[in-house]
């Protein structure tokens, strides 16, 4: 199923495909939410205005790019993309979504096992734990179970402050 | 300079399992600290922090009376070259101009770089094939620094490295090997081939673009996240095999079928390494590794592996000055070069 190229979520009604002067092809799906809201009604209305969709498409793209930042060491994707090297830690958070198709390319995985460190895999364990301790508090109050909640919310602040 | 000139360390000095295909074994970790920027991109100040940073944890481990800190001076051209021919230090980090340091355990056998393309770089080195001590020395190394440093790791990723290439274990490891029968056979390519196949890296000895020269080899793993370290270490231990099988079988029908061709080869290699006034390094490896095969084949008899692995290190260039003490243009070093070989080799 190919999403709509604007919105990323909705299954595309139809692609328009436009060739430029040089002959190069184009392609853009497009859903019929989207193309709806921006006041196409027809084939032929999309088939007309393709270029202006697909300039939309160009600045969203761009401005991806050139937007984010490692806040840490200030890095841009752009940036790694020209030196082959990242930055920093927080580089892996901050483009990690660009980065996992990079990274199953080289490894064919985007899944680290093996070796941890100690106080890693404590920090891990001590995050999967305030999660659980939510997932049962939020259960407690569906059940209106107000008491355990309360113990629950108790417990959740006490694993908070060991972080 | 410090470590001992006249002799290269542990692993190459003794003999190990495999030796007669198998000259080493090579396990390295790359490491960074949370929270400073890797090497490539520190600001003023960075880099001499994480230096101190991990001499003070060498120091918290009790690690620095055994070995040697060595800093910037004689990490850069030309002095840093005897590390990169001894295999303790990269090429690119002697070439780097951060402020940098090397630690080299007395025995030669653990290196770290500190400010390579990564923070750390923690590297074992093991005579022969043997990732059992070469992983056992880094990974243990490696545990007790983690009690002091904070690495930068991510459960997706793994340990966090400058490259991609690195990510998830962090490990690479590399067998060096010297396959001389399969080059004569030209089985080579076939073999190769099938590493690559497995996603094995094949290189010269020296690493990233150097050529293979005295046909010795290093194969290494390319793949460092989605693998285990057993598992990453398991493939290229069961290559590794089949290659020294492959090459001995080789061996064995060169010595069935062409003996006195083998025999004349190792010989005359001798004879001019015996003879010979003037001798460039790249030739000196070329005869030496020929000779070398000679020793283990059992053609030669007077000399033993070690002896002759451990020239192919001491005729390189850097080492043989700090070995001769004296700073030699081109032209004398292939001079003193012929004289000590000749030294070594005539008994």
């Amino acid at each position: 199923m190919r999403l709509c190229d604007l919105c990323g979520k909705r299954e595309a009604a139809l692609t328009v495909r436009q060739l430029d002067k040089e002959g190069k092809a184009t392609e853009l799906a497009i859903c019929a939410e989207c193309a709806r809201k921006r006041g196409f009604t027809s084939v032929e209305d999309l088939k007309q205005n393709a270029h202006e969709i697909l300039a939309e498409l160009k600045a969203k793209i761009g401005e991806k790019d050139k937007e984010v930042v490692c806040p840490s060491c200030k890095m841009s994707f752009a940036d790694f993309k020209k030196l082959g090297r990242l930055g920093c830690a927080e580089c892996y958070r901050t483009f990690a979504e660009q980065l996992r198709p990079l990274v199953r390319r080289l490894h064919s995985s985007v899944q680290h096992v093996g070796k941890s460190p100690q106080q890693g895999r404590k920090r891990a364990q001590e995050r999967l734990e305030v999660e659980r301790l939510r997932a049962e508090l939020e259960q407690a109050i569906r059940d209106e179970d107000y008491e355990r909640a309360a113990s629950l919310r108790d417990r959740l602040k006490r694993a908070g402050a060991g972080e | 300079m410090g470590l001992v000139p006249e002799k290269v360390g542990a692993w190459l000095s003794q003999s190990g399992p495999e030796n007669d295909v198998v000259i080493s074994t090579r396990v390295r970790l790359a490491r960074n600290i949370e929270d400073v920027p890797f090497p490539g991109r520190m600001k003023p100040g960075d880099a001499e922090l994480v230096l101190e940073t991990i001499r003070w944890a060498f120091g918290e481990i009790g690690y620095l009376n055994k070995g040697q800190f060595f800093e910037d001076g004689m990490l850069t051209e030309p002095d840093g070259q005897y590390f990169v021919e001894r295999h303790l230090a990269s090429p690119d980090f002697i070439a780097s101009k951060n402020r940098k340091g090397l630690f080299v355990s007395s025995d030669e056998r653990v290196s770290v770089m500190v400010n390579e393309e990564d923070h750390l770089r923690v590297q074992a080195l093991a005579a022969g094939l043997d990732f059992t001590t070469a992983f056992g020395l880094a990974s243990e190394l490696d545990e007790q620094l983690e009690k002091q440093l904070t690495y930068a790791y991510s459960e997706e990723f793994g340990f966090l490295t400058a490259c991609p290439t690195n990510l998830g274990t962090g490990m690479r490891i590399s067998v060096f090997l010297h396959l001389p029968a399969l080059v004569l056979t030209r089985e080579i390519d076939k073999v190769l081939r099938g590493a690559y196949a497995v996603g094995l890296v094949v290189r010269g000895i020296y690493g990233e673009g150097s050529e293979t020269k005295g046909n010795l080899f290093q194969i290494s793993n390319q793949r460092t996240l989605g693998q285990s370290e057993a598992e990453i270490i398991e493939v290229l231990m069961n290559v590794s095999r089949q290659i020294i099988d492959y090459e001995r079988k080789a061996r064995e029908y060169l010595m069935h079928n062409l003996r006195v061709e083998i025999e004349d080869k190792v010989f005359r290699s001798l004879g001019i390494l015996r003879g010979a006034r003037i001798i460039s390094s790249e030739e000196a490896t070329n005869l030496l590794a020929t000779v070398r095969l000679g020793v283990v084949l059992g053609i030669i008899n007077e000399l033993n592996v070690s002896e002759v692995s451990q020239l192919l290190v001491l005729i390189r260039p850097a080492n043989l000055q700090v070995l001769l003490g004296e700073k030699l243009s081109a032209v004398e070093r292939d001079e003193r070069r012929a004289t000590f070989i000749r030294q070594k080799l005539v008994k």
